[in-house]
């Protein structure tokens, strides 16, 4: 592809991708998209599964109707192609030459067994970018290892820390392994375009491991190096600290409230506002002063207190009202108070994207808001919506075009 | 020899600001080989040189390492002076400073559009730089409640699950990059610059993903399930011989219970009837969980892994620290890698503290043409001559001058 400038109001040049991922990568193309470039979603002639996915809107199933599809392929256009046959895969390599990135998370060994390797496609495009995105990257002795959400959480020690010290270690929700390795991978795809187009570099190969990607989504807490110097192995602490009082999330009127009182400035604001509302003096106690982790020794006679004041609220007035006495609360949000939240909406994070049959939808596609640039949005294709226009600008007239989808390879 | 080129060659970052995910954008840039430029000062440090508590900085060159280091007071004349110039000759500047904040220490974005007209801006905040929270104050491990996908996780009724780590804040700190390399190619081409806002509220947002569309469609929010599946079954942890020992298995096909059935010896319990269907398994789900968790509770987490994954079925053991540290995947990768660190001391300004060896994570995306850099982990302020002697063009004896009064301190 020529290099072209971004349009105006867009910041990606539109660089052509193909996005050949299952979940593990999907939203490292919706990145790219979301930003203008052309990102092409290669699919079976039957459909991405996601498309099967529920739930549907209006739980009503249809392969156009999946909210997870919908969400994770916003401004993506969408070609069929049966890679797994020899005419499939002379289209695939002829799109695969007018392409800048291509981006896939099949497992390892996959794509060369088809003849679509990174050195086999660069034959045909030097210029081309390939990511791959699997569970364990393409070397070492886990790399044919079977992953899940669940098995990558677990691999990558999320897990460990992730819940209560006395249960279980505990998954996140909504497959929180399928973001780290995809970002890791948008920003290599990133820099190795601006390599190959303002330092007069060539295409390359970006192998991204999901279990290295996660693990670097926690350094702060940096198992390896607690083992390494103290023997110890980091676990789950569970919401609430036992050291820091209060720090956590307390029950409220309506839900959840989340608190962090850690100076001494903070706990007295707080114990003169709980004393206020409760009327109890015992939270006045001297020995209850100080900051960070003076209040350890009294954790359950304060947690207690605590529950007692932030059941008289709702999330929202702790929030608020905390802040009017420079204390944190922080609301534990579910996701209809993210669609009606006056920050989230000030500041340009959602978009109205218009789909036939999802109908007029709020998305979260302002990840950051500029004057200069903003979001595209165009709603998740249509399965095979683009074929005749990108195999067309290919050369594949009519007739060939014809005769390859009643063979099923389109 | 002529140096190879990088990615971000020719390209200067200043980055000016604490904690997370600012300094891990930094980093990233750095090791595809921007020229990072830190400015900080002895005279408030960051917490994050001291933590984990216990190495007192271990954790420092994960967000810090292949950056330039200098100190400069920006809240001083003679330091404010420096940084400006140092706006000059920069390409991006990026804070996660609150804007009065900055406004108040004389580093308002029209100035630095006025010191250099085409400087590309991220201004990065915990809840919102614009908007009705702009003034509020926040802590990192809190703000991943906000996002909503802490009551997407644990069971239903239990207070919302919590990672043990400010997680929200490595979305943003992964995302800024594209964002940024987008605005220089953008700035190539076109010649204009940008200036963008995100926040660790949005980027934490933007990953309770699909049920924000389900709920605009239906009304429904998302179940708590805790480390169940809506379509897989046997699917959670399972307890192991030793002290917090689990493995995690996911068997999400007929043909994977087969395998797995196979693969434990066939029991008896493999074959009744309530387990026979993946819908049967689902419904039943608590009697197989009990089931399994009595296989695995008299087997290693990893003979568990090994047995499973030797029949391919998806599972592996719940990573400790020991097990990521031991990891022969990780070590055949180059995963950790050693690195200097400096241990973090109150009383003494960074020059004085002591250096102590540890480790630090490679980049995980491995690039063929431009490997990423690890990078060398300077100490805060070690950087100064290069930055204010070669870039700056400063003399020796204003930098000591300004060294002294405490603007480049």
């Amino acid at each position: 592809m020529p290099f072209q400038a971004p349009a105006e109001g867009v910041l990606l040049p539109p660089y052509r991708v193909l996005d050949l991922t299952g979940p593990e990568g999907v939203f490292c193309g919706k990145l790219l998209a979301d930003y203008g470039a052309e990102v092409i979603k290669v699919e079976p002639p039957t459909g991405d599964v996601t498309r099967q996915r529920p739930p549907f809107i209006s739980d009503v199933p249809g392969i156009e109707r999946s909210s997870y599809f919908l969400f994770y392929n916003t401004n993506k256009k969408s070609v069929t192609v049966d890679l797994e046959t020899s005419e499939g895969q002379v289209v695939f390599k002829k799109l695969a030459a007018s392409a800048d990135v291509l981006i896939e998370s099949f497992p390892v060994n996959y794509m060369q067994s088809l003849g679509l390797d990174y050195d086999s496609l660069r034959q045909v495009n030097p210029g081309l970018i390939m990511a791959s995105i699997t569970p364990f990257g393409q070397t070492g002795p886990w790399k044919d290892y079977k992953s899940t959400d669940l098995i990558s959480l677990a691999a990558s020690g999320f897990m460990q820390i992730t819940g209560d010290p006395d249960g279980p270690p505990l998954r996140q929700g909504n497959e929180q392994s399928h973001f780290p390795g995809a970002q890791h991978a948008a920003t290599a795809i990133m820099g190795a375009l601006f390599y190959r187009d303002m330092q007069d570099g060539r295409g390359q190969y970006i192998d991204v491991s999901m279990q290295e990607a996660m693990i670097t989504y926690y350094t702060d807490a940096h198992p390896a190096l607690a083992y390494i110097q103290r023997g110890e192995n980091v676990t789950r602490v569970g919401t609430n600290s036992t050291l820091v009082i209060p720090l956590g999330a307390y029950p409220s009127k309506d839900g959840w409230i989340s608190a962090g009182i850690i100076t001494p400035r903070e706990w007295e604001n707080l114990s003169n506002w709980m004393f206020e509302v409760t009327g109890n003096e015992e939270i006045l106690n001297e020995d209850y002063k100080g900051g960070n982790q003076d209040r350890a020794p009294y954790n359950d006679i304060i947690t207690a207190l605590v529950i007692d004041f932030t059941t008289r609220f709702t999330s929202e007035e702790l929030f608020h009202q905390g802040q009017e006495r420079n204390l944190v609360f922080i609301p534990v949000n579910t996701v209809s108070d993210l669609l009606v939240d006056p920050q989230l909406d000030a500041s340009n994070f959602w978009f109205d994207i218009d789909h036939a049959d999802a109908g007029n939808l709020k998305y979260p596609l302002g990840v950051f808001d500029s004057e200069e640039v903003t979001p595209t949005t165009n709603p998740a294709p249509y399965l095979g919506q683009d074929n005749e226009v990108i195999f067309g600008e290919l050369g594949l007239d009519e007739a060939e075009l014809a005769s390859l989808r009643t063979r099923g390879v389109i | 020899m002529v140096e190879r080129k990088k990615p971000l060659s020719g390209v200067r970052i200043l980055e000016l600001g604490p904690y997370v995910a600012l300094p891990l954008t930094g980093r990233i840039l750095a090791s595809l080989g921007a020229e990072v430029i830190k400015v900080e000062t002895n005279k408030v440090l960051d917490e994050m040189n001291f933590i984990p508590a216990w190495s007192r900085g271990g954790g420092q060159p994960e967000f810090q390492r292949a950056k330039k280091r200098v100190t400069i007071d920006v809240r001083t004349p003679g330091g404010l002076e420096v940084f400006k110039e140092l706006v000059k000759v920069s390409d991006v500047f990026m804070s996660n400073f609150r804007r009065n904040i900055l406004d108040r220490w004389g580093v308002d974005f029209p100035e630095l559009r006025r010191l250099r007209q085409d400087i590309i801006i991220m201004w990065q905040t915990g809840l919102g730089g614009i908007g009705p929270y702009y003034t509020y104050k926040s802590y990192g491990i809190l703000v991943q409640h906000m996002g909503g996908v802490s009551l997407m996780s644990g069971e239903e009724g239990e207070p919302p699950a919590t990672i043990n780590t400010s997680y929200s804040d490595y979305h943003t700190g992964v995302f800024q990059p594209v964002a940024i390399m987008g605005a220089l190619l953008r700035r190539g081409l076109t010649g204009q610059p940008a200036t963008m806002e995100s926040s660790i509220f949005k980027s934490g947002a933007v990953t309770a993903g699909p049920s924000l569309l389900d709920y605009q469609s239906t009304g429904r929010l998302p179940e708590r399930i805790g480390n169940r599946d809506r379509f897989a079954s046997p699917h959670g942890v399972y307890q192991c011989l030793g002290e917090d020992r689990w493995c995690a298995i996911a068997v999400q096909t007929e043909d994977q219970w087969g395998d797995f059935c196979k693969a434990i010896g066939n029991p008896n319990w493999c074959f009744e009837d309530s387990f026979s269907t993946m819908t049967a398994r689902l419904e039943n789900q608590s009697r197989l969980d009990d089931l399994v968790g009595g296989w695995t509770l008299t087997r290693t987490a990893e003979d568990v892994m090994e047995c499973l994954q030797g029949v391919g079925v998806p599972a592996s053991v719940v990573s400790q620290g020991k097990d990521l540290n031991e990891s022969l995947h990780l070590k055949a990768r180059g995963f950790y890698q050693k690195t200097p660190y400096y241990l973090a001391d109150r009383g003494n300004p960074a020059y004085d503290w002591e250096q102590f060896e540890g480790i630090a994570s490679a980049n995980p995306p491995k690039m063929s043409e431009t490997p990423m850099d690890f990078g060398h982990y300077s100490n805060i302020g070690e950087d100064n001559d290069y930055v204010f002697k070669e870039i700056l063009g400063m003399s020796q004896s204003d930098v000591d001058k300004l060294t002294e009064n405490q603007s480049l301190y």
